[in-house]
């Protein structure tokens, strides 16, 4: 009788450490903090195209205004959410034609809707540091002369010497997903085609 | 009257198929020679593609009051006629036009160049068929 009080005034101690610590245990097997992707300058987009005469490749060279995205990285293989965008400067676009390169902000309607906006919703998995060069899709929205659309986005993946992660992401849009008619000149004779291939490239610092 | 309708109409299908045609191939043949008009300066929206396609009935028509009118100053073949009555639109019209376009516009003296050479084509080819259709 006595033995056996002695034994359960022993255990009781743990028991109550155990009680304490689940919990948390618990908690923290599920979630880790979310990591931040600061966007450095070198971030860039190129839209290439084509018109019946010509192709034309117009670039927003950089990054003027870094941003922050914060990515959720509840779980090391699954999806992960990512909260934040990237807005970029259309007047930015350079065609290395100056003709060119005004057209194409006419066309963007850039007097009006100065701004592309990138928001990033997630990705199929976390870029793995040690898989030096990987696959993956997420999805973004784009926002273009005032139209927003969704995109699941292809994703290749570098790590820099520096630590930097490099995240080129790559997409074909249409001018008609955005509501723009694609230009057309000399009664139709020359003709711009609907389709133009999006890729931006992040460059990003991570903070834990 | 109904000659000047008459002939400005045969003109006009004329210049239509040769000019149209001349620049569809053009485009495809020297696609380099067109960059240029990727340019905002022309119309892109399409909303004014008709006027585009009715400007040879309306220099066939122009020119054919006109030959109406000063026929008799153009003597000589009828080719002659009409490389005469080519070369004073040309003078008379096209290069005041083509040198305050040039000077006002930002385009290249090519394309200027090229317009000015087309019109006269124009006028050559409508001042033939004048010189035959109401001589």
């Amino acid at each position: 009788m006595s033995s056996s009080s002695g034994s359960s005034f022993l255990i009781r101690p743990y028991l109550l450490l155990l009680f304490i610590l689940l919990p948390s245990l618990a908690f923290n097997a599920g979630h880790t903090d979310p990591v931040k992707w600061i966007l450095t300058k070198e971030c860039t987009l190129k839209v290439n195209g084509s018109t019946n005469i010509n192709k034309f490749s117009c670039i927003v060279p950089e990054y003027t205004q870094p941003d922050t995205l914060i990515c959720y990285k509840d779980n090391k293989s699954g999806p992960i959410k990512i909260t934040g965008s990237m807005a970029l400067d259309v007047q930015k676009f350079d065609c290395k034609h100056a003709v060119m390169t005004n057209d194409l902000r006419k066309t963007l309607k850039a007097k009006v809707y100065p701004k592309i906006i990138i928001k990033f919703l997630n990705l199929s998995r976390y870029p793995d540091v040690y898989n030096r060069e990987e696959v993956i899709k997420g999805a973004v929205t784009i926002e273009l002369a005032g139209i927003v659309k969704r995109f699941e986005v292809d994703y290749k993946y570098t790590m820099n010497g520096n630590g930097n992660l490099k995240l080129i992401g790559t997409k074909q849009v249409n001018f008609s997903d955005f509501n723009i008619s694609p230009p057309r000149k000399l009664g139709g004779m020359i003709k711009t085609n609907n389709e133009l291939n999006v890729e931006f490239v992040l460059n990003i610092k991570t903070l834990n | 009257m109904k000659r000047i309708i008459l002939s400005g109409l045969i003109a006009g299908v004329m210049l239509f198929i040769l000019c149209y045609g001349g620049l569809y191939l053009g485009i495809r043949l020297f696609p380099a020679l067109f960059m240029d008009y990727n340019n905002p300066l022309f119309n892109s929206d399409g909303n004014r593609d008709v006027f585009f396609y009715m400007h040879a009935f309306i220099i066939s028509f122009a020119l054919s009051w006109f030959w109406d009118r000063f026929k008799e100053l153009f003597h000589g073949h009828f080719i002659l006629r009409g490389l005469e009555f080519g070369f004073v639109y040309a003078m008379v019209s096209l290069l005041p036009v083509m040198w305050i376009t040039f000077s006002s516009l930002d385009i290249t003296f090519f394309m200027v160049l090229s317009w000015f050479l087309y019109g006269f084509f124009q006028a050559v080819v409508a001042g033939t068929l004048f010189a035959k259709l109401n001589p």
